[in-house]
Formats: structure tokens, sequence, C-alpha cells
């Protein structure tokens, strides 16, 4: 079973994060330029928040006053679930149906070292399940034409 | 191989939709409390947008305040790529990988009949995968053991 270490060994460790006293806007011009739907929240190296497209509408319709030079901070979802690099993807997979989220952040040691979207969990898993049915579909031909 | 059809057999056939002049106020409304990233836009019963939590994201960076009477019309997505009861599962999970969308109308005889989202569609191909690799198991077990 493949773990969350070697996706990021495939997709690298680029996080795009923004300090919990931006605005909202800037969080939001991040989100735009790398079309990414999600950005971390860092305090210095450590993991405060995470801010999400879904949570731009979830704040914009339920707080009062809310503006798009709100900080971050008013806004972000924390706390934050997280994986480790050992995880099998299996358990990150089901993290990610069970609480409808669709990246986690990867903490080694206190440490941010990358993050992983439902994307990359899903291309591992289809990949991993086609090589098991080829290799028993290999097993089966190989057997056949032995007999 | 699955196609929309048996997704939308699974899921059922809620969809959620406003017109192109709902205030986005009211369309936000929607989508926080069903918890849902997108929503058909229609009129006359005829799709013509998708308005996703995306579009509201990208399109607030350039407003220079956050209108929330703005007709929905001015910000949804469209036109729309959509898919029909007949496509395989392989062929709508290329076009979501593809064009990076997350939701897709599905139409039949130019009537809206569901929505499938890129969930669904992880949801069924990992489970007919899984599937697949039982008979194979099975019939390893029944033919060599």
């Amino acid at each position: 079973m493949p773990t969350v270490r070697e996706i990021l060994e495939n997709k690298g460790d680029e996080v795009w994060s923004v300090s919990p006293e931006n605005s909202v806007q800037t969080a939001l011009e991040i989100m735009a330029i790398h079309n990414c739907g999600t950005v971390l929240v860092l305090e210095g190296s450590k993991v405060a928040g995470i801010f999400s497209e879904r949570d731009f509408v979830r704040c914009s319709v339920e707080i009062p006053g809310f503006s798009k030079s709100s900080k971050v901070l008013t806004a972000m979802t924390t706390p934050v679930f997280y994986v480790t690099p050992d995880q099998s993807i299996d358990q990150v997979m089901l993290l990610m149906t069970e609480k409808h989220i669709r990246h986690l952040p990867v903490v080694e040691n206190e440490q941010l070292v990358g993050m992983i979207s439902i994307g990359d969990v899903v291309r591992e898993v289809i990949s991993e399940k086609d090589t098991t049915i080829r290799g028993l579909e290999n097993f089966i031909i190989g057997r056949e034409v032995s007999l | 191989m699955a196609t929309v059809r048996d997704f939308l057999k699974v899921k059922g056939h809620q969809v959620w939709s406003v017109s192109p002049s709902t205030p986005l106020k009211e369309a936000l409304g929607i989508m926080a409390q069903h918890k849902i990233g997108a929503l058909v836009v229609l009129q006359d019963g005829n799709v013509v947008g998708i308005f996703s939590e995306r579009d509201y994201a990208r399109a607030a960076v350039e407003m220079s305040a956050l209108n929330m009477d703005t007709p929905v019309r001015e910000l949804m997505t469209s036109p729309v790529y959509y898919v029909t009861p007949l496509q395989s599962a392989d062929e709508v999970m290329a076009l979501m990988s593809a064009k990076h969308f997350r939701h897709l109308p599905v139409i039949d005889d130019n009537r809206l009949v569901g929505v499938i989202s890129i969930g669904d569609v992880v949801k069924f191909v990992i489970h007919e995968k899984e599937d697949e690799i039982k008979n194979l198991e099975d019939y390893i077990w029944v033919h060599f053991a």
C-alpha cells in the first residue's frame, strides 16, 4: 500500500500559504494566480488554519460585515486535520471522504512538509488498483497458457 | 463499463438550481446551506450556466467590493460543458480532469436530468475496480487453487 510520502515524491512539496493577518483579498489573489482552491494559513512554520473557496462562500453568507479586507484569521477553518508522510493512501482517502475535505497538510516532526489533494489521492488509488488488476490478469493468462 | 445513467440511479436526480437573475446573496445561501459547491443556472428549463464557489472566488478578486445583489448571470460560467446519460465513467473522469471541473450537468434530450460531481465519479470508479479485483481473485481461486 503506497503512503503519503510517495505522493509527495511525485508531486513535490510546494504549498501556497498566507499569514493569519493577511486580508481575504490577498488569499483570493494567490488562489486565482495559482488556480487552486485552498491556501494554508501559516504562523511562522506552524499551521494555524486553512482557507478555501468554500470558507469564502460560508463567511460571505454567515458573517455580518464580512468583506475582502477582513483578515484571513476571521475566515479560516481551524483546527486543521493533517496527515503524516507514513500514513497509507487508504487512511487518507477515508479521512477525506468522511470529513468532506479536499486538501490535507502533511506534517512531520511538527514541520509542514507538503500538501495533498483529493485529486492526488484518487490518481494514486486508481493507478494502484489498475496495477493489481493487470497482475491478476497476467497470472490468469500465464496459468491458462501453461495448462 | 459504468455509465452516467448508473451514477444517477445511485445518487438520485436532485439538482439545486437558480435562475440567471437570482442575486448572489441568495445563491451563496443555497450553497452554504446544502454544503454544495455549484448550482445549475436554468432559464425556461434550459441550462444557461453553472455557478460554482470557484466562480465566486475568482470574480471576487476583481470586484471592488462584494456586491451581494449582483445577479448570478454576471458571475456564472457559460456555455456549460455537459454529459449525456450514456457516456462512460472513464469519459466523464477524463473530461473533469482535463478541464478541472468538479461538476457536470447531465442532459438527455435537451432536458436536465441530474448533476454529477467528481466525488460521485471517483467513488463509483473505485468501487468498480474493487469488484473487478474480487472477480479476478474468485476466478483464480476456482480455477487454479
